[in-house]
């Protein structure tokens, strides 16, 4: 496999200190009461987990991963350029990926001045995604699920526009009129950040990755079907003319490493537990809004929902999902298990678990720094090199 | 098994509008008689039998609505208007009787307001589309799937047979889940038309505006804004019944028959206006 290993920190920076009574709402998206948010409590949370970003440059990460959501205690970044913006003068050399604010969310060329003023503060550091944004985003934002692809395709379009013409130009889309299009700045990388697409495993978000050879992650998706979906992409974008490169498909897992098995598992599933059953608790109305997805993507996820009834189980998570709770031994080995079948070796670690406390976070940070990291390095350098040979 | 939606005597036909393959269904014979059903039609279009005792029934199916073809360019109440002028041709119909129910409503005021001269009469179902006081409430994105079926109507035996038997049985979900899709190209943004009341004056031919008084879906205070908009206006209301007014009192079926009858060619000839 080409490429050097890189391992990110994803943080999606939720907040934790919800009422006693959370289970009795269905939703901890769209309509979850904002009186339950406490500024006070926000300030020590936010500094928290900026404190936690820059450690994981510390420990060895190579990368920093933040993104986009509205109305929900499941994460405290709905703009997370701010973000970004905040970690870019505590950092040196860590990629900062914001994998992203949906284009749909704002106008296409505010977004990539936003992009180009972060790619150029941060010294050509920056990485983006185009998420279409969850079905939930719609119900907070005054944008049509209904015509969502459409405007998502042309918000790209306007941004690629904006990084590779030389302005003064101009746009004359469905959704978007633009007489000046004529952004300042202009990125640092040439000729822009590093795009990726980010999705649940749609057709159509597959195409569209396969068909502007960006990037592709799939998240929240089964190991089953993130085979399948990496099976398709690389398909669809041979048939483009794009060959997809192992560092262009991260591959997202929950990570947690302690000194023993029963350690990390007694340590994480509690918050393995509250990301499943309370952060990502919402209704199918609110996932699926209407015309969202394809009457026949609605079905097949009906379908599932249905399936999946029955409340948290870590062991049949653990089994479907991309988790990997262990020792450091323990999660190098399922790294590179999932990596080789993944053809990939870019793993975007989900190290600060749903309401894990800060102590766990910066304890799991140094062991995967110290014990994980370099181990997956020096392995395949060595499998290059005898591959080499 | 769901109760039959459209039981003999429909018969169906599949109409070539610009492109477009369109169902539509008729019963009867006489004058013709258009309807513009609403946001679905899977509760069936029985209730409607009794004026094809008199009337040419024109029964067309939505584009994106249950089983017609889907054109998702449509997204404007303009696009269905020009739609329904292409099938009027296509059907060699001239002048007509026009009924629309809640959306269909909102439909046929816009079609009135472009071509008042070819509807003889007009009647409007609880209509939705104009912007009430009581917003939040007449925004059917707002209401819960699962209490849909049961908001409709004020007596639940109404539409019951026309449920699956499953509640979850994926072909009703996901027919309805297309219905949503389409409503959402012309009302998600914006679930109202700001626009039609400035229009509304244009409707000078015979115009009824009926309601079921249990009406949940579309509070019956939303009439009044359209009794201040159209300048002669007959207005009915029924007891026992809520949105799905017509297919919960034979009253209004009848109350419908009456007032179209009225000025029919067939009572001028026989002087038999009641």
């Amino acid at each position: 496999m080409s490429g050097a290993v890189r391992f990110d920190f994803m943080h999606f920076m939720p907040y934790i200190h919800l009422p006693e009574n959370q289970k009795d709402f269905p939703s901890l998206w769209v309509d979850f009461p904002n009186k339950f948010y406490d500024p006070k409590r926000g300030v020590e949370l936010y500094q928290r987990y900026l404190t936690e970003l820059i450690t994981a440059e510390k420990v060895g990460f190579d990368a920093v991963v933040v993104n986009e959501h509205h109305n929900t205690a499941y994460s405290m970044m709905a703009a997370p350029n701010l973000i970004a913006a905040a970690i870019i003068p505590q950092t040196k050399k860590a990629k900062i990926c914001v994998w992203g604010t949906p284009p749909n969310l704002e106008y296409p060329n505010r977004l990539a001045e936003e992009y180009a003023m972060l790619d150029v503060m941060s010294e050509g550091r920056l990485e983006v995604a185009f998420p279409l944004g969850t079905g939930m985003e719609y119900w907070a934002n005054p944008i049509s699920p209904a015509t969502a692809r459409a405007r998502h395709r042309e918000s790209i379009d306007i941004i690629l526009k904006c990084w590779t013409l030389d302005g003064p130009t101009t746009y004359y889309g469905d959704f978007y009129t633009y007489r000046y299009l004529n952004p300042w700045p202009r990125p640092y990388q040439k000729p822009y950040p590093p795009c990726y697409i980010v999705g649940t495993g749609s057709q159509e978000t597959i195409d569209l990755a396969a068909q502007l050879g960006f990037g592709y992650s799939s998240v929240f998706v089964t190991k089953e079907r993130a085979l399948e979906l990496n099976q398709t992409l690389r398909k669809r974008a041979a048939e483009n003319g794009h060959h997809m490169r192992p560092e262009q498909l991260p591959l997202q897992v929950i990570t947690y490493v302690a000194e023993t098995k029963e350690k990390a598992e007694q340590e994480a599933i509690e918050h393995i537990r509250f990301f499943f059953e309370d952060a990502l608790r919402t209704t199918p109305t609110f996932l699926g809004p209407p015309g969202y997805l394809s009457v026949a993507e609605l079905k097949k996820r009906a379908a599932l929902a249905d399936k999946l009834h029955g409340g948290f189980n870590f062991d049949a998570i653990n089994e479907a999902w991309f988790i990997a709770v262990g020792t450091a031994d323990q999660v190098v080995e399922q790294l590179e298990e999932w990596g080789g079948k993944m053809g990939t070796n870019h793993y975007n670690l989900l190290a600060a678990i749903g309401n894990m406390p800060h102590w766990k976070v910066v304890k799991n940070l140094h062991l995967i720094g110290q014990d994980v990291i370099p181990r997956v390095r020096a392995r395949a350098t060595a499998k290059h090199r005898v591959a080499a040979e | 098994m769901p109760a039959q939606s459209f039981p003999a005597p429909y018969k169906r036909e599949t109409v070539n509008v610009n492109g477009l393959k369109t169902t539509v269904y008729s019963a009867g014979r006489g004058e013709p008689l258009v309807f513009f059903h609403g946001a679905g039609i899977w509760h069936g279009a029985s209730f409607a039998l009794p004026w094809a005792d008199k009337f040419r029934l024109i029964f067309p199916i939505h584009p994106g609505l249950d089983e017609a073809d889907d054109d998702p360019a449509m997204n404007s109440a303009h696009d269905y208007v020009i739609h329904y002028l292409d099938l009027f041709d296509a059907l060699g119909l001239e002048k007509i009787r026009l009924v629309g129910f809640s959306l269909g409503g909102w439909l046929a005021a816009n079609l009135a307001v472009h071509q008042g001269h070819r509807v003889e009469r007009l009647v409007l179902v609880g209509p939705a589309g104009l912007r009430g006081k009581e917003m939040p409430k007449g925004d059917l994105f707002l209401l819960p799937p699962e209490q849909l079926p049961s908001l409709l109507v004020s007596n639940f035996d109404t539409i019951k047979p026309y449920l699956p038997d499953n509640p979850k049985d994926l072909d009703f979900i996901g027919a309805r889940y297309r219905e949503g899709g389409t409503l959402a190209r012309l009302w998600w943004e914006k679930p109202y038309d700001t626009k039609l009341p400035r229009y509304l004056h244009r409707l000078t031919m015979p115009t009824l505006l009926i309601w079921g008084e249990d009406d949940k879906i579309l509070p019956m205070q939303n009439a009044e804004l359209w009794r201040q908009a159209i300048p002669k206006l007959q207005f009915q209301t029924f007891k026992r019944a809520g949105h799905m007014v017509l297919d919960e009192s034979r009253d209004a079926v009848n109350a419908v028959q009456k007032f179209l009858s009225q000025g029919s060619a067939l009572s001028r000839h026989t002087g038999n206006v009641r």
